[in-house]
This record gives structure tokens, sequence and C-alpha cells, in this order.
């Protein structure tokens, strides 16, 4: 059931300042932010280790790819560009950073060594793309997006800033948001 | 020499039709030539999109694990009858999964469809879809002119008369579709 908690718990910032913090509903099934305003919606879900290796497992992923799906920190993230402008997701211009410290998302490269040191076979591999959010897209109005973002470590708390560069040539207001602590859920499996 | 007379007349076809009314999430695609898509079918049977021109096609790319494509995908099997006179040609794309995921899903959800199985995923990147789903609608004379961003039902009628005001021979063809 849908509750109105953490007030400024997600801050809008505006390039022009800082614009009063809005009221987000946040859903406790879901325990992570969102927020939604006339321009975009964001919704970040924390997925635990056992969720995300059993959506691929599933899809038949072999165990070595599992075991290292299951050795990160994966949220699902959805946006929806609800304005007429375009709304630019570009990652490289978001920060993450745990524990105050700047931290890297787990990005193309990465995963294509660890599938390339499994020999996992390419309909996994396309799958699996899919199932990640683009690290670029020019949402126009109306248009949806969303994916899985991995990060090193399964269990301590991420801090996020989302910033959205706006106009077809990247040159309108950038939206910034703070989403704040995005959990990495720990292991549901019993010891 | 005949097919580049044909490819001509597509040609002017297209171009002398009067700007179509975009329903939401409809976006023009500038003049991209539609990469190569040769698969086979579910059941086993070849299929070339380069040999199948001259009239529109619906060039759809999904995955059942995809939220968004399994609410589409029943909406999709209605609309066919219904924009059938056009001669529109509806490509089913799955996208890297196996025969028996498909199988499963489509014989609940969508049981008249038989979709073209992309079982490594490569044609689908060929194509460069923003996600998934994604449609495609490419031209009489083999070029992409629009595409829809992410699911919708095309059961409303802006996108069914968007389908049907498609400009061009309506030479009806059907894959994708028993």
């Amino acid at each position: 059931m849908p509750v109105l908690t953490r007030t400024c718990a997600i801050v809008l910032i505006a390039s022009a300042g800082l614009l009063p913090c809005p009221v987000t509903a946040v859903d406790r099934t879901l325990q992570g932010p969102s927020f939604e305003d006339n321009r975009l919606l964001i919704r970040v879900v924390p997925r635990t280790p056992e969720q995300i290796a059993a959506f691929y497992e599933a899809r038949g992923f072999p165990p070595a790819a599992l075991e290292r799906i299951r050795q990160t920190c994966f949220v699902t993230v959805f946006i929806k560009n609800k304005g007429n402008d375009v709304l630019w997701l570009d990652l490289d211009h978001w920060s993450f950073s745990r524990d105050g410290e700047p931290l890297a998302l787990l990005d193309d490269e990465f995963w294509q060594t660890q599938w390339d040191a499994i020999g996992l076979r390419q309909a996994s591999r396309s799958t699996f793309g899919w199932t990640r959010l683009p690290r670029v897209r020019d949402l126009q109005h109306d248009e949806p997006v969303g994916g899985n973002v991995a990060f090193p470590g399964t269990t301590r708390a991420l801090e996020v800033e989302a910033v959205f560069q706006t106009g077809a040539d990247r040159k309108g207001a950038p939206v910034r948001l703070g989403l704040g602590r995005v959990p990495c859920m720990k292991s549901t499996a019993q010891p | 020499m005949t097919r580049g007379i044909q490819s001509l007349l597509l040609l002017a076809l297209t171009a002398a039709a009067p700007a179509l009314e975009l329903p939401p999430g409809v976006m023009p695609v500038g003049d991209r030539l539609a990469p190569a898509l040769q698969l086979d079918d579910l059941d086993g049977n070849a299929y070339d999109l380069a040999e199948n021109g001259g009239h529109w096609r619906f060039v759809h790319f999904w995955a059942s694990w995809c939220g968004p494509c399994r609410r589409e995908m029943p909406g999709i099997q209605r609309i066919i009858p219904l924009v059938e006179h056009t001669g529109i040609e509806f490509v089913l794309v799955n996208t890297a999964e196996t025969e028996d995921e498909v199988f499963s899903f489509l014989g609940i959800v969508a049981p008249d469809l038989v979709p073209l199985m992309d079982h490594d995923g490569l044609v689908t990147e060929l194509w460069q879809p923003r996600g998934l789903p994604a449609t495609f609608l490419v031209d009489p004379g083999g070029h992409i002119r629009y595409q829809a961003l992410g699911g919708r039902s095309w059961e409303q009628p802006a996108y069914l008369e968007f389908l049907r005001a498609l400009p061009g021979p309506a030479t009806a063809r059907s894959a994708g579709n028993k």
C-alpha cells in the first residue's frame, strides 16, 4: 500500500536553484526511492541476490554466470519522460558513491570480461544486455525505459544522484535528483 | 531492371503520400534501410524480409520475460484481422529465447502467432531497437519509416487509423500469423 514517507528523501534541484522538496509517495514494498512530477517518473527497486539470480536461472543461465551475478548489487531502475521536451538518460552524468567514496557501476566491459571468462552463450549475453538499463537514451515524450544497473558488492547502500540533461541538443535546464540511499539488498538465503 | 522500376514506383507512392498524423509514441525514422532479417519461424519455415517487399511490414521484437511485451502481445494478435485488408505483414521476432519458452508463453496469451526465432539475439541487435518491446514499420520499398517507443495497446482507434492510413500498395501477405 503506498504511503507518504520520506518527505525530501528525494530532493529536486533545478539548475536555477533549489526548489521546494516534493512530497513523494513511496511504496514500502519497493524499499527503494521513487519520484514523480510533471516532467518525469523514476523508480528504483533494489533486488536481492536470490531474486536477480532466479530471474536469470529461469532463462537458462549457467551456474557460473549466476555466481557472478550474485556477487554484485543489482537495482532495477524505471524512468518515464512525462514532459514534452527530450529527457536525456546518460549514466555518465549520474554519480554513485558508497560511504562517501565514488563508486563506478559495472559497465559493458566488465560484463563482457565476465562472460568471456566462462564462455557464456550468445543468447544469454543478449538477454542480459536487454535487461540492463541503457547507458544513454534520448527519452521522447511519454517514452519509458527500464533495466538493471549493477555495482560491486552486495550489502552496503549506495548514494545516487541522477542528472538528466534536457532538450534535443542537451542544452536545456538539467534536472538533478538526489535519490538518497539506495540499499543493496542482503541475501535472504538461510545459512 | 523490373525490380528497379518497382522500387521507383514504390518510392514515388510513399513520397507522394500526405503526412500521417502520428499517434502517441510513434516516431518517424528518417530514411533508414531496414537491416537484414533472415530467420526461421517457430515452425521451422525460413523467412527473409528482403524477399517480402511490396507492402508495409510491422516488425516487432519481443521477449517473454519482458512485462510490456507480455501485455502488448494479445493486442497485436487481435489487430491482425482488423487491418488485414491493408496488406500489412506482421513480422514478430522473438529475441534470444528457446522454442519451449516461446511456445509456453504464446500458447497462453496469443496462440495464433508464429514468431520468427532470433535464437542468439544478433538480428535484434542489428535493428538497434530502443528496448523491448520494439516495433518498426517498414515501407514497401524496404525502409524503416516509423518506430513505436515501448509497448502500447494497438487496438486503440488512433493506432488502428494510423496503420490503416499507411500509404502504398495493398498486396496482401502475412507472416508471423496463421
